[in-house]
């Protein structure tokens, strides 16, 4: 447990009032003595200038903006909606001109150390001759790719991004704790911080003389364009992502969308000839450069680990044969292994001849008889590391071990010592956080990330600094709940302007037009637009319902209400067999049989059920849909109801809950309809859209087939307030009173419903959209004549067009409508061929692949 | 010796197959006792990428892609290939084991560092001590390497049953060893598995043997299909080669195809189809001595 020190004297607004910096550990802003640090001295200024309640209020709406842009980390890999919202602090890390310098230095010669040891590594291998790295590193590594040795590059390199994690030590001098030469991730929540950051604080960047750090992307970007193999002017460039299960989709999305590179999975790339194609709508086309943010064993289940089908078969030959580049170049994981840090003092004197400018955190290696021991008897000072990956090895803190739990791990780490690495805990310096209970110290680890420039490598100004989950703790982890600040480097120099942000055109990507649409995601999109109409279909017909449940007391005063709760069953797919049958029953006591339908989220078919398909197919089209459609995706949320049939069941309750869920019901209305407006409004009018377009007109065909089929078919009595419901649902009840006045016909209301093309919401109308869609859409591989798509539509808009409205609305003897009946019964079975038709032309490149079987 | 090899490998899917990418290992080595006179790869229906590289372990590898829509592939190796009978060793002469292993773990040179990559796990053989303790009767202190690993070659063979129906591709090797049942894979897999477990460097061979014997001699198992042994390390033999199988020193009736860490680096076909849906395949070896045949 740490002790405190005396509360921190600031003018600063207040703000930092009653911050203790922990004693015997460095704090970023404060000395010794309780005084601001030299390089803080101007944030404390501005701070003061600005005063509690504005930086408050600024920080309220950046919290707020940082929710809406659906900024997450997911958590446990669960697409099910574990995203936590990313947390930032307004509080940034700032790091004085000269430290930088020193830092920079450091860095860039680490990541030309790295770069120098997978060339040879992947090559010669003269340092495991020359005792440089113990054999035992590589050999037992299961990220030594050996598919991947003795691959030349003609102008790439290994390293197209590497990233060092930092921190200070007690005394103030920063320590390398470990690097990532894989994939790193991080740098577009950086981005993101920092473009929060500086909206929310423009006057404290100026005054700080922050250095911006758009210019490293715009390197980054240069070396992948310039790697190119092919097209060198205007290559295609995609970043491979696992998937939105991986806790870092979110990142992908944006870096892709930030770069101007499209997103794609394993799935959506295919390799012939020796080249990378990636799967279009319109046929496949060349890719020239693969970001990847899937580990490389991943990449190729032919050639590497075959188990998963994450990445693209043949991807490794595509390598070999030099029509692809892959960025980080496959293998590079190898380099990651902390195993290798006690090794890089002699290394560096090798390859660059020049003694390690930064230190490391002191490390050992396990497979090293004196290093061992050195490990076993000091575990209580140390964090254990996995020496290889694919273990699945958490970093193991010797401190929080039990004595028990200590010689346990001892004895493991004695089995199979190459595969441990033990390294001295540090005592992390602190910064100021804002908590909820206040200003309080937390630990820092501080990423940084580099890119290839001019034969050397740059630094990114800035970087993603972490803290602890609790003052108490050392342990840095986004997991484990702590949170992120920006990272702010000073500069005495003119700070560059250059924004990626505002143009990213001038460039040669205009001629794209944004048009590479893979088959993935025309179909995630086509899937968005389903739900969202199915969810739509489903709130205005549960809204209808429960308006009539709450203002009528008497289910006879009611009549349309059993109905309308069969088209409930029908839209819903649920059917707890008694709804249809026995409607009297379940409106007896709605709470228990209604309200599950609209919150529980477990239940296939419910309202909850289908938004959170709604989001789930959002989130992995979040590079195609704009940021105002994804805040209104994310504003589509329900308050979850405890347990609704445990709720008593007096009369007050169950009035408040019906219109508490009215206007849930009315919000998620008006929130759809947002995003209705968005997709009209604002996309153009590319295939991604008409697929999002036909998910949609596909899905209100069928709540109006259903909807009529349960209502209309069977002729109740008395009609007139059944047909005012289905006016009201269908949104079309203006038009109707500006027509018709206020007599209410069937014959009318079907004309309007099914076979009005002026009408929006009829049935005519969608079939008529779908029709023109499916024309547009490409027709590659199609021989003369219409495509199976074409022919269903137009079967479907004729056979609605050439209706006899009153020959449907006449009753037969039984009380039915047959006319009607057969009519959406036809429909009913002919839609699906539609849906089937576009999936198979245009989707089916979402073939499985398999291995064969092998012979023994 | 001299042989005619022929490797046809058949797959018959129940669906059409879009393309399908494979890596194959079915060239064979050069070796001081082996030459590989005339050698042919043909695959159908006809591939349009068939590129020759050489792998990490130094062997011969074709990767190759087809495009178009196909219902079976046959992929057939056929070689022309000469076997000089291997020279007899003092197995008892060769240095304690115990030695090799610290010789290996320590040594710098670039064929120690060769020898000592296959000391650690591969993606089917893992050390573990139940193998350590089972190769220990055979390799108790300060014996020479060679002989116990002849001993552990004569036990394998002693203690295990040859079944084909035992096991598969998948079976753990721990299920193997606990049924005594397996095939020449599973032997090789678990001598392998043996002598690493006590630090010695160990590999996968995968070849033929001859089909037809010699008049009067039987036929030796697993003859009309692929099959796999071992070499061990030792420093100045070389990699000497043991039949577990067949309880026996390889010489000219076996014939290398290729050596690696297990099966898995060296397996004769692998591949990835896109649709195909289920599919069957058969195997047909045929090795033949054209200086029986000229009789």
């Amino acid at each position: 447990m740490e002790t405190t020190s005396p509360p921190v004297a600031s003018a600063a607004g207040n703000l930092l009032h009653g911050y203790r910096p922990p004693t015997g550990v460095f704090d970023e802003m404060f000395d010794a003595a309780g005084a601001v640090r030299a390089p803080w001295q101007s944030f404390h200024d501005a701070l003061g200038k600005l005063g509690r309640l504005e930086f408050t209020q600024r920080w309220q709406d950046a919290r707020e903006q940082l929710r809406l842009n659906g900024v997450t980390y997911n958590l446990h890999g669960d697409s099910r909606g574990l995203d936590r919202t990313w947390q930032l602090d307004p509080v940034p890390l700032i790091i004085a001109e000269a430290e930088a310098k020193k830092l920079e230095a450091g860095l860039i010669q680490r990541a030309q150390l790295l770069e120098a040891i997978l060339q040879d590594l992947y090559g010669k291998q003269l340092l495991l001759q020359e005792c440089l790295i113990p054999p035992e590193l590589i050999f037992a590594n299961s990220a030594f790719l050996r598919p991947c040795h003795g691959i030349t590059f003609t102008k790439n390199r290994y390293l197209a991004l590497v990233a060092f994690d930092f921190a200070r030590d007690p005394a103030g001098n920063f320590v390398v704790i470990s690097h990532r030469s894989q994939a790193p991730s991080g740098a577009g929540y950086a981005l993101e911080n920092r473009i929060v950051m500086a909206r929310m604080l423009p006057e404290f960047f100026r005054d700080c003389n922050v250095q911006r750090i758009a210019m490293f992307f715009r390197t980054f970007r240069e070396n992948l364009r310039s790697w190119a193999p092919h097209n060198r002017d205007n290559p295609r460039i995609v970043l491979m992502t696992p998937g939105p299960r991986n806790e870092t989709y979110f990142e992908h999305a944006y870096l892709a969308r930030y770069l101007g590179y499209t997103l794609v999975e394993g799935g959506d790339l295919t390799v012939r000839d020796q080249r990378v194609y990636l799967k279009l709508l319109d046929g496949l086309q060349p890719v020239d450069v693969i970001l990847r943010r899937l580990d490389d064993v991943y990449c190729d289940p032919l050639e590497l680990k075959p188990d998963s089908f994450l990445g693209v078969p043949g991807l490794v030959q595509a390598v070999r044969s030099g029509n692809v580049v892959v960025a980080n170049a496959l293998g590079c994981g190898l380099a990651e292994s902390p195993g290798l840090i006690p090794y890089l003092p002699a290394l560096c004197r090798r390859l660059l001849g020049s003694d390690l400018y930064l230190p490391s955190a002191q490390t050992f290696w396990c497979g090293d008889p004196l290093q061992l021991d050195h490990v076993i008897s000091h575990l209580e000072r140390m964090v254990v590391k996995s020496a290889f990956p694919g273990q699945r090895h958490e970093p193991t803190f010797g401190f929080k071990l039990s004595r028990s739990e200590r010689l346990k791990l001892a004895e493991q780490i004695q089995s199979n010592p190459i595969a441990y690495v033990g390294q001295e805990q540090l005592q992390l310096s602190t910064s100021p956080v804002m908590t909820e209970a206040g200003v309080q110290p937390r630990h820092l680890l501080v990423r940084s990330y580099l890119t290839p420039s001019e034969g050397s490598f740059t630094v990114m100004p800035g970087g993603l600094t972490r803290y602890s989950a609790t003052p108490d703790t050392t342990i840095v982890s986004v997991v484990k709940g702590g949170g992120s600040k920006d990272t702010w480097i000073q500069t005495s120099g003119p700070v560059s302007t250059f924004t990626m942000l505002r143009s990213t055109t001038g460039e040669v990507e205009l001629s794209r037009g944004g048009g590479d649409l893979p088959s993935r995601a025309a179909d995630n999109l086509f899937w968005l637009g389903r739900y969202v109409e199915r969810t739509e279909g489903i709130v205005r017909l549960l809204r209808g319902i429960f308006v009539r449940l709450i203002e009528k007391s008497d289910l006879s005063e009611a009549p349309e209400l059993p109905l309308l709760m069969r088209a409930l069953t029908s839209l819903t797919r649920i059917n707890p067999a008694h709804i249809g049958e026995m409607p009297e029953a379940i409106l007896a006591n709605p709470q228990v049989e209604l309200l599950p339908l609209v919150y529980d989220r477990e239940r296939v078919g419910s309202l909850a059920f289908n938004l959170r398909a709604v989001y789930r197919t959002a989130a992995s089209v979040r590079d195609r849909i704009s940021l105002d459609m994804w805040r209104v995706i994310s504003s589509l949320e329900m308050p979850q109801l405890p347990d609704p049939t445990k709720a008593p069941s007096n009369g007050h309750v169950e009035q408040i809950t019906f219109s508490d869920t009215l206007d849930v019901l009315s919000n998620l209305i008006m929130n759809l309809a947002a995003f209705g407006g968005l997709a009209a409004e604002s996309m153009t009018r590319g295939h991604g859209w008409r697929f999002l377009d036909m998910g949609r007109k596909l899905e209100r065909s069928f709540a109006t087939i259903q909807l009529l089929k349960e209502t209309l078919v069977p002729a109740i009595p008395v009609e007139a307030p059944l047909l005012e419901a289905l006016l009201e649902i269908a949104d079309s009840l203006m038009t109707f009173r500006r027509r018709y006045l206020s007599h209410v016909e069937t014959a009318a209301v079907l004309d309007l419903l099914l076979a009005d093309d002026s009408n929006p919401r009829s049935l005519v109308f969608q079939l008529e959209m779908l029709r023109e869609n499916v024309l547009r859409l490409p027709q590659n591989g199609v021989r003369a004549g219409r495509s199976m798509e074409q022919r269903v539509a137009l079967s479907l808009v004729t056979a609605v067009q050439l209706v006899d409205i009153e020959q449907l609305a006449q009753v037969s003897t039984q009380g039915t409508r047959l006319n009607l009946e057969e009519l959406l019964d036809g429909l009913d079975a002919e839609l699906p061929q539609l849906a089937e038709a576009i999936s198979h032309h245009f989707l089916s490149h979402l073939q499985i692949s398999r291995h064969l079987a092998g012979n023994k | 010796m001299k042989y005619h090899v022929r490797h046809v490998t058949k797959y018959l899917y129940n669906e059409p197959v879009s393309l399908c990418h494979n890596l194959v290992h079915l060239m064979m080595r050069t070796s001081s006792r082996q030459r590989t006179l005339w050698e042919e790869l043909v695959v159908k229906p006809r591939p349009e990428v068939l590129a020759p590289q050489t792998d990490y372990f130094g062997n011969t590898v074709h990767f190759f892609t087809i495009q178009e829509p196909h219902r079976q592939l046959s992929i057939t190796a056929q070689h022309h290939v000469e076997v000089d009978a291997a020279h007899p060793l003092e197995l008892e002469r060769s240095p304690p084991w115990e030695h090799v292993a610290s010789w290996v773990r320590e040594g710098r040179r670039a064929d120690m560092l060769d020898a000592y990559q296959y000391v650690f796990n591969s993606p089917f053989v893992a050390t573990r001590s139940l193998w350590r303790d089972y190769a220990e009767t055979s390799l108790p202190p300060g014996r020479p390497l060679l002989a116990g690993v002849m001993d552990l070659t004569t036990r394998i063979h002693k203690d295990f049953r040859y079944d084909p129906r035992s096991t598969n591709i998948a079976t753990p090797l721990e299920e193997m060893f606990a049924q005594r049942r397996g095939v020449c894979q599973d032997f090789a897999h678990l001598q392998i598995a043996c002598l690493r477990s006590l630090g010695l460097p160990a590999r996968y061979v995968s070849g033929y043997l001859r089909t037809l014997p010699p008049a009067g001699q039987a036929r030796l198992i697993g003859a009309d299909a692929s099959h796999a042994w071992i070499q061990a390390y030792c420093p100045g033999f070389g990699w000497v080669d043991f039949d577990p199988t067949n309880n026996s020193r390889p010489s000219d009736k076996h014939i290398i195809v290729a050596c690696g860490r297990d099966y898995d680096d060296v397996s004769p076909n692998k591949g990835i189809i896109l649709g195909g849906d289920q599919h069957t395949i058969t195997v047909a070896v045929d090795v033949v001595s054209t200086e029986t045949a000229l009789n």
